[in-house]
């Protein structure tokens, strides 16, 4: 049997080797060389440290006492792992964005960087934690205890323990002030850690089965009945332990410092994604016949969590128990390391600088080195849990089986876990939400299960535990509200979930968030859709670039704010100086400093300079979520086209129209000097016969004069009709409106007409009514109307037996009156064309009419409040005369 | 036929969907070999080999899933 001193000389030996290892991957990666150092197995081991000493030791007893339940420890991780394109790979984007911390700090980077969130999960972190390692160090003195015969005092073991990994954590986890950058000695030093001791766990487990038991059916053949109940698969207990390991592999401290913090590329994920559930697989693999061996060998009342190391003990392999032994000091120390370098982060970022802040608020801008106290804060953070899990142990004194703590454990620290979940995928999570959500779930989980697990030795009485306080039965911590028939586990995690999942959808659905709130929501939620350039936000404020450097400078020190700035500045352009206080440099100075002391710490910071960090709604409204504001800017663009698409098209009809207009001005300008020209020849030739000739007759010379006066009668009838067209068209006609009746109208005008009648032998047909159609009009002006269209009809509608008909009726409150030739018609595509000023139609127009009459008519019959129009028809041109009633 | 490269794109995004959709299906066929009442089929007292057939199932199962996920994060890391 080795002496305790051996042992103890072989753990201080691989404690050494450890610290060289740590030592040298530090030295590596400061020369640059980081090599294999970033390999993706070696971030694929150090995520083992979810292995714990619990595992190693505690695994074989669940497993000697429960059978094959053990497993879900290891399915839980399992299913989130292979499914790590849902949520790990979201997280890890997200960590990186954001440059989070720790898992405090995500909760309130995502939940507008709340200050009391932050605490709150620190709190949670520290007491869920706080057992765990005090398991750790429980375990190694037990493993100490089976090899020195005389035992040693555990507790003088416990505390050099502790302190030594104290050292080792402070040495290697704190050599920089940036929390967000890689450890790459403790994270070699883990994954060296992780191959231990699955070689430890293998090489016992192939020695039960092949150099004890001869083979695998052998050792199953030793089984008893009790162990491989079937029945106890797939219980409450075994779907609550695989959700329990599931959540706690994504919100345990340590678990959200290796894989996210400590991750140094992305890609690594998809190789640990198959190669931890794979790792789990193996160091699982030989639990069971572990199991099933210790209960054969050891004598009943064996401790069964202590079986890895007693059963090669007990057949004489004191080499292979060493081996053994320090398989499970690798688990333990690397747990311990990787939770007190992720809960110091989180007690000195969230506890301790927030304090210092608020104490000394003057300070952040004028006192010295800011780095040396968080630094200092740090160290003693370190110092602080360990010593904190020290106590616990003492307190306890190894009462609990080592599975039950660890299990208390992760279903405290999963209450973290609706919050995260609602935070990555759903905007409208509110900080209230997960502020109630988190309590309520953590005091229900206080309630119902750690606080019993003291068994009366710890604030609830024994009696309190077994009757309810004050005896009331509905309230008892292990049968809440009548639910006793469950296993205090799968009843503990039931009503916190529910309460905590409950209250947290329910205050999130009640609440309205800050302004900084739902930035960062989208921020969270929308990781992958947004542009790297647009990280963050626009908050005006009012700090100087001198400021924010000596701030930065205090924070990541000289050299890198230096860096941080001239790269800045560069970025703006400028060749020397510092940059200018943009809203971008707030930003990246705020993000490099929210790695150094988290999300809130670094707002506040940063707040304190510039000066009020609070969103107004304009500005807001600026940032506006980035996917609405692209929704709207393609609104707006669909808008404007369109509306430019209605414009273009109305110009192009205008357009068309212009052009139209204008040829029929130029058409208009030249028929009226044609027109004028006419008459004006007749009359110029004839006074110059009358002058030039001198013995001209009188007769003769009275038909000259007849036709002169003939000719300037019609000029000025041609620019009569022109004026009033114009003065009709521009609505300055002023025509007197009296009430007429309309027969007397249509007959005055036949007997205008008479003579050109009678010349041209048109048969007139009159239609009317008996009773006699009265008329709101102007008598003189719709009798011009009907001369015109009644001499119109002479002149066109040409045939072997003229005839024009001339119908009159009333429908409703207008008359109708129609004139109808039997001509040869108009076609219907030129019924517009008629009423356009001198356009005669065809070329067999007569001469002598200016071609005004149609226009002007329509003119008058507009200013009369109605219309003058042609309507289709088979024979013959039909024009056709509204007009209104009178009003009697 | 006439334009070989379109095709193939096209072919080639709706691929990745596929995949993308697979390595979001795969969990949940975990979830449901290992924590939904179908693992009370293998739940019984049986063995093969001298193995518990329990043993074999979970065990056996697990190592699919960690054979799929390595095929799956190859696929989902092309580019």
């Amino acid at each position: 049997m080795l002496s305790f001193n051996a042992l103890l000389a072989v753990s201080l030996g691989y404690v050494v080797m450890l610290f060289g290892i740590a030592f040298w991957a530090e030295h590596r990666a400061n020369a640059g060389r980081l090599g294999w150092l970033r390999s993706p197995f070696v971030y694929t081991l150090s995520i083992s440290v979810y292995c714990t000493a619990w595992t190693f030791y505690g695994a074989v007893g669940s497993a000697a006492r429960n059978g094959l339940e053990f497993i879900t420890i290891y399915l839980g991780p399992t299913l989130v792992f292979i499914g790590w394109w849902w949520l790990l790979r979201k997280l890890l984007r997200v960590g990186r964005a954001q440059r989070i911390t720790s898992i405090a700090d995500l909760i309130s980077s995502r939940y507008g960087k709340s200050t009391t969130l932050a605490v709150l999960v620190t709190l949670l972190a520290v007491i869920g934690s706080t057992p765990y390692i005090a398991l750790q160090l429980q375990s190694i003195t037990l493993s100490f205890s089976v090899f020195a015969e005389d035992g040693g005092n555990a507790n003088y073991t416990a505390f050099w323990v502790a302190a030594g990994l104290a050292v080792f954590t402070i040495v290697f986890g704190t050599r920089n002030v940036d929390a967000n950058e890689r450890h790459h000695g403790v994270v070699t030093a883990i994954a060296i850690e992780a191959i231990v001791k699955l070689l430890a766990l293998l090489a016992v487990g192939i020695f039960v089965v092949w150099g004890f038991a001869g083979g695998l059916p052998e050792i199953f053949a030793m089984a008893d009945e009790n162990m491989l109940r079937t029945e106890k698969i797939f219980t409450s207990r075994w779907i609550t332990l695989t959700f329990l390991s599931a959540a706690a592999i994504i919100t345990l401290p340590r678990m959200f410092q290796v894989m996210v913090v400590e991750n140094a590329d992305e890609k690594h994920l998809a190789t640990a994604s198959w190669a931890f559930p794979g790792y789990l697989l193996l160091i699982s693999l030989f639990v069971l016949p572990i199991a099933i061996a210790g209960n054969a060998l050891m004598p009943a009342g064996a401790n069964p969590d202590l079986y890895v190391l007693t059963v090669p003990l007990s057949q004489g392999r004191e080499t292979l128990a060493l081996l053994a032994f320090l398989g499970g000091f690798s688990s333990a120390t690397s747990m311990v390391v990787i939770a007190a370098i992720a809960l110091s982060t989180m007690v000195s970022n969230h506890i301790i600088t927030p304090l210092w802040l608020s104490l000394s608020p003057s300070r952040t801008a004028t006192s010295g080195d800011i780095r040396s106290v968080l630094l200092v804060s740090r160290r003693l953070s370190i110092a602080g849990i360990l010593l904190l899990g020290y106590f616990y142990f003492r307190i306890t004194g190894g009462s609990a089986a080592l599975a039950s703590i660890g299990l208390i454990a992760f279903a405290g620290t999963s209450q973290i876990m609706p919050s995260l979940l609602g935070g990555l995928f759903w905007r409208g999570a509110t900080r209230s939400g997960a502020l109630v959500g988190i309590s309520a779930g953590f005091l229900v989980w206080a309630y119902t299960l750690f606080l019993p697990s003291f068994e009366g030795a710890f604030l609830l009485s024994d009696s309190l535990i077994e009757n309810g306080p004050f005896g009331i039965a509905a309230l008892r911590p292990y049968a809440l509200f009548g639910l006793g028939d469950y296993d205090p586990l799968v009843h503990s995690m039931f009503w916190s979930m529910t309460i905590n999942v409950f209250l947290f959808v329910t205050i999130s659905l009640l609440s309205t968030p800050r302004p900084l709130e739902r930035i960062q929501a989208s921020q969270f939620v929308d990781v992958f859709r947004l542009n790297k350039d647009i990280g963050g936000y626009l908050v005006s404020r009012t700090a100087t670039s001198e400021d924010l450097f000596t701030l930065a400078q205090r924070i990541l020190g000289t050299n890198p704010a230096h860096r941080l700035f001239t790269d800045m500045a560069s970025e703006q352009g400028k060749t020397s100086g510092l940059p200018d206080p943009t809203d971008d440099l707030v930003q990246r100075v705020e993000r490099e400093l929210a790695g150094s002391v988290g999300a809130a710490s670094a707002h506040a910071m940063v707040s304190q300079i510039a000066g009020g960090g609070t969103v107004s709604v304009d500005e807001l409204m600026k940032i506006a979520d980035e996917t609405a504001q692209i929704v709207e800017y393609s609104q707006q663009l669909e808008n404007q086209s369109r509306r430019l698409e209605e414009a273009a098209h109305q110009l192009r009809h205008a357009n068309t129209r212009l052009t139209e207009l204008g040829a029929q001005k130029d058409a208009f300008l030249s028929q009226v000097s044609h027109e004028l020209r006419t008459p004006m020849t007749s009359i110029r030739s004839f006074s110059e016969i009358l002058r030039e000739t001198d013995n001209i007759d009188s007769e003769q010379a009275q038909r000259f004069l007849g036709i002169i006066q003939e000719e300037s009668q019609r000029l000025t009838r041609l620019l009569d009709e022109i004026l009033d067209l114009s003065h009709l068209e521009s609505g300055r006609g002023n025509l007197k409106v009296e009430d007429v009746n309309l027969g007397d109208v249509i007959e005055r005008s036949i007997n205008s007409t008479r003579g050109l009648i009678d010349e041209s032998g048109v048969e007139i047909a009159l239609n009317l009514p008996e009773k006699p159609i009265i008329v709101s009009a102007s008598f003189d002006r719709l009798a011009q109307v009907f001369i015109n269209l009644i001499t119109n009809g002479i002149k066109y509608g040409r045939s072997k037996n003229p005839k024009i008909t001339i119908t009159a009726r009333t429908v409703g409150k207008l008359a109708i009156v129609g004139i109808h030739d039997n001509g040869p018609g108009i076609p219907a595509k030129d019924f517009e064309k008629v009423f356009e000023k001198f356009s005669r139609l065809s070329e067999s127009a007569l001469a002598g009419s200016a071609g005004l009459g149609l226009p002007i008519s329509r003119e008058i019959m507009r200013n009369l409040d109605g219309n003058l129009t042609l309507e289709p028809s088979k024979n013959g041109a039909v024009f056709r005369v509204t007009l209104p009633l009178a009003k009697s | 036929m006439n334009n070989p490269k379109k095709p193939d794109l096209a072919q080639r995004a709706y691929r990745r969907k596929k995949i993308k959709d697979a390595a979001l299906v795969l969990p949940l066929l975990g979830a449901f070999l290992l924590a939904s009442p179908f693992i009370t089929i293998f739940a019984t007292d049986g063995y093969i080999f001298g193995l518990p057939l329990p043993f074999i199932y979970i065990f056996g199962v697990w190592l699919f899933l960690v054979i799929a996920a390595r095929r799956m994060a190859r696929l989902l890391s092309e580019p």
